[in-house]
């Protein structure tokens, strides 16, 4: 049963992404003129543009390209960047990392503190702990997160500049050893992670707030309290677990809104990870590459949202005896 | 599940890794110092994608290339007329059809192969004819010879004059480019490291997207640089370099907007150079005659001389540079830049601001006012559509001033923003195997060679028609004294022939040329010594880029200053470090206390310091973890 | 009290006071917005980047433009696209929604299979890819916009068909021979307009805030000014590293403010057709 589950997730996810690997292709080679896309001089000649055709396999019959370029996804060839003329998957497993890093840490912090915040403000439902902060978590919820980078750029390297507010690292600079490297690469990191967090924190705070508040009204909660047991133990040992739940899903559903934090976030700090790399695909008209960062986000979202749903099964009892 | 306690010791973790990184940051730093190397740091938001000259297309690639190789034959950093680059001498037969270059004896690339006439013949016999940019520089040539190693002898159908002083092909060593297939070369070759030269530095790091490091070329045939590295700092985007600049983080921004030059210019430690280009903007008219193009489409009357002379009267283009390019530019008369300097005159006919004029010139061709003050004669109505790029809001800004201004003289542009692939196909639309271009006007612009004015004075040729032509200027005349100033090797011979092509174009006006755009640089004055701009000398720029490597070899960098701002930085953020470890443990100290002392009341109490500081985000959790004992 | 219900907690809570208020604003400067400015918002002029002052109340551009005057003229657009595209979104997700639910079968696999595809989906990458393919245009984006954003809804409408088809009135509609067509109109849809509207609502926030995000990322209409084109131009032209506080900031906020009061009446609506939410907060 469970195992029959498994695969009925894993298979449907292999579809979307399916899916999105034919999306991908007729999108830009249908809605696209391929040829206009690849001469990036303005006076090309028309041998040119058949040279470029050729080198890019796209004077075969349509569907002949949509083979090849299956079959190229599948062995993990994503083309070449019209710009670098470097292979795109090289580029990206390049700025993967980076990203990592960066949306890890930033969903990391936010989860902790969004949840710790969470629980705070349920417990202390209508009072001005909890209104400040609703407040503020509907305000950064509201609010563009590239914007917030701006501000936190304005504030901590212009006015006050205490903070890094571009790069991953100080450039060209030999290190003495890893750790001091991975020092300048956290100092680095503040800025950009906290534009990161501010922008998932409200989400996570809402959710698990209201989660919380129903947990809290649950007869279960009434019980433990009216056996004479420490509030705030009650709370930690009981409800907070129970809360936690949703929290799960919202991290994959988040994801989405992660890597579209992503781009703006790097974009603004210089951070070198596949959002700045669709940024400048984007400026560039590089669409090989704007192609693969496209399939390796949607393979990521897909893949978080597959993590979200093993998850939870295995965490929430009530699915696991349906 | 998961428990707070757990989720507390990893914050704590956490924690304590952060502040042991932060303490050893400031000991790095230190360490970094402590090499005393001469490094210049130059940020960019953009970086070359590759170091292969016959894929690479974008300006910063010819940066590196023109530090990392040489001409033929070099510019010269005082009037970058042509002096000695490989060959160190040349000389041309009394046809001007055979030009002789020596080599000198005892050059060497960088890994200390002699440099040899195979080399120079390899590269122009196939950068000039597979690398996308080079292409157009060998035409006329018929035959390259290499008698001896020290020899090169190239023999041309007609005279040209940009065998010497604009073969803009950078020379390449033969025994590692010539071992590569050509079909390779083309697409995804990448040279190895460090990038055999014989520039003063060459590339021995290349880590795209980010940094690009150069350093001294040991086999250097000139004076040694002062200089041990050259850093070429990618950051995405100009916000973050100019930042940088201020920080200290680089210490030269070679591409500064002209929105914030004046600001920067203000900053204490900076300095500003400002140096001629020969770059200009243009507003562009569709002239092109009916036999050339017979589907072209626009509104006949902009094919009127008289038009086009109003319209030339009735923009000023001192207002122009001073609001759309904030006075950075200069205000250009005629095709050619006044950066020409060898080859340059104001022509007699520039067309200063005059309304008057204008009105006059309409009047007298018999352009009368309708109703809506727009002129027309016959039933064509004066008006006109004015494409522009939406990536330049200069240009934008410079056609909604055309459009103002014209309209006081009873001419309407209807300006269009439209992206940089529709304003090329409507210029490189073909009907029936023949241009069709299809507007009425647009705005710009044109970067030309370093010495050589042959380039920009092309674009207005028959010959470029269906190429490079975008006004589609056909004019006979034009045509022959293009053939002659180009292949006139005597300099004050060309510029008369120039200053008569010039003063055909001004008299048709195809283009009007609105301004000369310069190179806009900020450099550290703490950091930089020798600042000495060149090419040209003293009105040139930092590193005579894309033109040579000139003043790269006297440079300094203040070794000593160089700590202080780095130490400045390190030091402030420690202590920020240092003031938000006690406030957060000071914070914990008391709600630990204090939930003690009330018990379970403790999570009644009002709100604690909450996300207002972000550096304690990291720390927070720890609080309830502390609460469990 | 359920009659005057929606009414009531527009004027008695703060957040359907500051909702309303808010968007009667927005709607009111995207319509005047070009009357009330006191300068022509691309007007340039030598004040480059300049601090607010009595004449510019919110400073200048870095083309000397007045900050005040583009953001007054730039709610038109986020306005315009947040309300257009998510009409587009509405009527394609309940089209979508009603559809897979009401009929079942292989249209409802296809049509929820196309539902999760887009749910899945990474919105901000698949606009980027849409808009960059298509010249930017206010159209491009409303329409991209609009066509990214419909799964969610489609996935509500879905299971309350679901749910209605088998309701009592529904089943006996059809008994008496009412053509499909008819059912939709007269039971399917009435009772599933309620939360069509609420999460068209939610929807006008995030179009509002992928309008600005893809024109940040250059790729907005060029011929308009938005607020997002404002951030976009402030960035670039370096506003930032020249502390120029007074065109970031002011951008930013009234794209805050707008989401935020979109946000709130939403929130609102939806515990007022779902009272089971209002004890919660």
């Amino acid at each position: 049963m469970s195992a029959r589950w498994l695969t009925g997730k894993v298979a449907a996810a292999i579809l979307t992404l399916v899916f999105v690997v034919i999306f991908n292709f007729f999108l830009f080679r249908v809605m696209g003129d391929p040829t206009t896309q690849l001469a990036r001089l303005p006076q090309s000649t028309p041998d040119e543009i058949e040279k470029l055709k050729a080198d890019y396999g796209l004077d075969k019959p349509l569907l002949g390209q949509f083979a090849d370029n299956v079959g190229d996804t599948v062995r993990g060839d994503l083309g070449i960047s019209q710009k670098s003329r470097q292979p795109v998957v090289d580029e990206i497993l390049d700025a993967l990392p980076w990203t990592l890093l960066l949306v890890g840490t930033g969903t990391l912090i936010a989860t902790l503190l969004g949840s710790w915040m969470g629980v705070i403000a349920a417990t202390r439902r209508g009072q001005k702990t909890d209104d400040a902060m609703l407040g503020f978590s509907m305000f950064t919820y509201a609010s563009p997160e590239y914007w917030i980078g701006i501000i936190l750029i304005l504030v901590f390297a212009v006015w006050i500049p205490i903070l890094p507010s571009g790069l991953q690292v100080t450039p060209g600079v030999e290190f003495s050893s890893w750790l001091a490297e991975a020092a300048d690469v956290a100092e680095h990191l503040i800025l950009p992670a906290t534009a990161m967090t501010l922008m998932l924190l409200g989400q996570y705070f809402l959710i698990m707030r209201s989660s919380m508040v129903d947990v809290l009204t649950e007869d279960f909660i009434t019980v433990k309290r009216a056996t004479g047991q420490r509030w705030d133990r009650v709370v930690r040992k009981h409800a907070v677990p129970n809360a936690l739940l949703p929290l799960v899903t919202l991290s994959a559903i988040q994801f989405g809104a992660v890597v579209g934090g992503a781009i703006t976030i790097e974009t603004i700090f210089s951070w070198p990870g596949l959002g700045e790399l669709t940024f400048q695909a984007i400026n560039d008209k590089d669409f090989p590459v704007l192609q693969g960062t496209f399939l390796i986000f949607s393979f990521g979202v897909i893949l978080a949202n597959l993590l979200a749903d093993i998850l939870y099964f295995y965490l929430d009892p009530r699915v696991q005896t349906k | 599940m998961i428990k707070w306690k757990s989720l507390g010791t990893l914050a704590g973790l956490v924690l304590a890794a952060l502040a042991l990184m932060f303490g050893t940051t400031s000991m790095a730093q230190a360490a970094d110092e402590g090499g005393g190397d001469d490094i210049l740091k130059i940020g960019w938001a953009q970086d070359p994608q590759t170091l292969n000259p016959f894929v690479g297309l974008d300006e910063e690639d010819f940066t590196i290339w023109a530090i990392n190789w040489d001409l033929l034959v070099n510019f010269d950093p005082v009037d970058l007329s042509p002096s000695p680059g490989i060959a160190e001498s040349w000389e041309v037969s009394d046809d001007k059809k055979t030009i002789t270059f020596k080599l000198p004896e005892g050059h060497k690339w960088s890994d200390g192969e002699p440099v040899t006439s195979e080399d120079v013949k390899w590269t122009l016999e196939n950068l000039a004819t597979e690398g996308e940019l080079f292409t157009s520089y060998t035409n006329n040539v018929t035959s390259i010879e290499t008698p001896d190693p020290q020899t090169v002898v190239i023999k041309t159908k007609k005279p040209d004059a940009r065998i010497i002083g604009g073969l803009l092909i950078y020379i390449l060593p033969e025994h590692i480019w010539g071992k590569v297939p050509k079909d390779e070369l083309t697409t995804t070759y990448q040279p190895s490291l460090p990038l055999v030269g014989t520039g003063p530095f060459i590339v021995t790091e290349f880590d795209r997207g980010r940094i690009i490091e150069m350093d001294r070329n040991p086999e250097f045939a000139g004076d040694k640089p002062k200089l041990d590295q050259i850093q070429f700092i990618k950051y995405g985007n100009q916000d973050a370099v100019e930042r940088a600049l201020q920080l200290g983080e680089i210490d030269v921004d070679p591409e500064v907007s002209a929105a914030t030059f004046d600001n920067l210019a203000d900053k204490p430690d900076i300095g500003v150079v400002k140096s001629p280009s020969p770059s200009f903007t243009e507003l562009a008219f569709n002239v092109c005659p009916e036999s050339e193009c017979p589907d072209a489409e626009f509104n006949p009357a902009i094919q009127d001389k008289a038009v086009r002379q109003a319209i030339a009267y009735s923009v000023d283009r001192e207002k122009i540079n001073e609001i759309a390019n904030r006075g950075t530019s200069f205000v250009a008369n005629g095709l050619l830049p006044s950066y020409y300097q060898d080859f340059y005159q104001e022509p007699e006919q520039t067309y200063p601001f005059d309304p008057e004029k204008a009105n006059q010139i309409l009047d007298d061709a018999g352009y009368t006012r309708e109703g809506d003050g727009i002129r027309s004669k016959d039933g064509d109505e004066l008006s006109f559509n004015l494409y522009v790029r939406s990536e330049s809001p200069s240009n934008i800004q410079a056609a909604k001033l055309v459009a103002e201004m014209a309209r006081e003289v009873g001419i309407e542009f209807k300006v269009e923003v439209v992206s940089v692939d529709k304003l090329t196909e409507l210029t490189i639309r073909q009907e029936n195997g023949k241009p069709a271009p299809a507007f009425d006007s647009f705005i710009w612009g044109w970067g030309g060679d370093a010495y050589d004015p042959s380039f920009l004075l092309s674009l207005m040729t028959t010959g470029e028609i269906g190429g490079s032509s975008d006004a589609f200027y056909s004019n006979p005349e034009y045509d022959k004294l293009f053939e002659e100033q180009a292949g006139s090797f005597d300099t004050e011979e060309r510029k008369d022939t120039i200053r008569q092509m010039i003063d055909l174009l001004q008299e048709d006006v195809p283009y009007l040329v609105l301004s000369e755009d310069p190179n806009l640089q900020a450099y550290r004055t703490d950091r930089l010594g020798e600042v000495d701009v060149a090419c040209p000398e003293g009105d040139g720029d930092l590193f005579c880029e894309q033109a040579g490597y000139e003043p790269l070899l006297s440079l300094t960098t203040t070794g000593g200053s160089d700590g202080s701002s780095d130490d400045d930085g390190g030091g402030g953020s420690g202590v920020l470090i240092a003031i938000i470890a006690v406030v957060v443990i000071a914070g914990v100290a008391f709600l630990v206390i204090r939930s003690r002392r009330r018990g379970g009341e403790a999570l009644e109490e009002d709100e604690p310091a909450e996300g207002e500081e972000p550096m304690e985000e990291p720390e927070e959790p720890e609080e309830p973890a502390e609460d469990e004992k | 009290m359920r009659e005057s219900g929606a009414l009531k907690l527009l004027t008695d809570t703060w957040r359907g006071r500051f909702g309303v208020a808010v968007i009667l604003v927005a709607v009111f400067v995207s319509i005047f917005g070009t009357l009330i400015a006191p300068y022509e918002p691309e007007a340039s002029s030598l004040d480059v980047l300049q601090p607010p002052s009595l004449d510019h109340w919110l400073g200048t551009t870095e083309s000397g433009a007045d900050v005040f005057s583009q953001l007054l003229v730039g709610t038109r657009v986020s306005v315009l696209v947040g309300f257009a595209a998510a009409i587009i979104s509405a009527v394609l997700g309940s089209m979508v929604g009603i559809a897979s639910g009401y009929f079942g079968g292989w249209t409802d696999r296809i049509l929820d299979a196309l539902e999760n595809w887009f749910l899945v989906i990474p919105t901000l990458p698949l606009m980027i890819v849409l808009a960059r393919l298509l010249d930017p245009s206010l159209i491009v984006l409303i329409a991209v916009i609009g066509f990214t954003s419909w799964a969610g809804t489609g996935r509500i409408v879905r299971a309350q068909v679901l749910t209605l088809r088998e309701r009592s009135f529904v089943e006996r509609a059809r008994a008496l021979g009412a053509g499909d067509g008819y059912i939709i109109r007269t039971h399917i849809l009435p009772n599933t307009l309620p939360l069509i509207f609420a999460s068209t609502v939610l929807i006008i926030a995030v179009a509002i805030l992928s309008e600005a995000a893809l024109a940040f990322l250059g790729l907005g209409d060029p011929t308009r000014i938005s607020w997002g084109t404002m951030l976009q131009n402030a960035f670039d032209s370096g506003a930032p590293s020249a502390g120029a506080w007074w065109y970031v900031i002011p951008p930013g906020l009234c794209i805050t403010l707008l989401v935020l009061a979109v946000s709130l009446l939403g929130f609102l609506y939806e515990e007022y057709i779902n009272p089971r939410l209002r004890r919660e907060s």
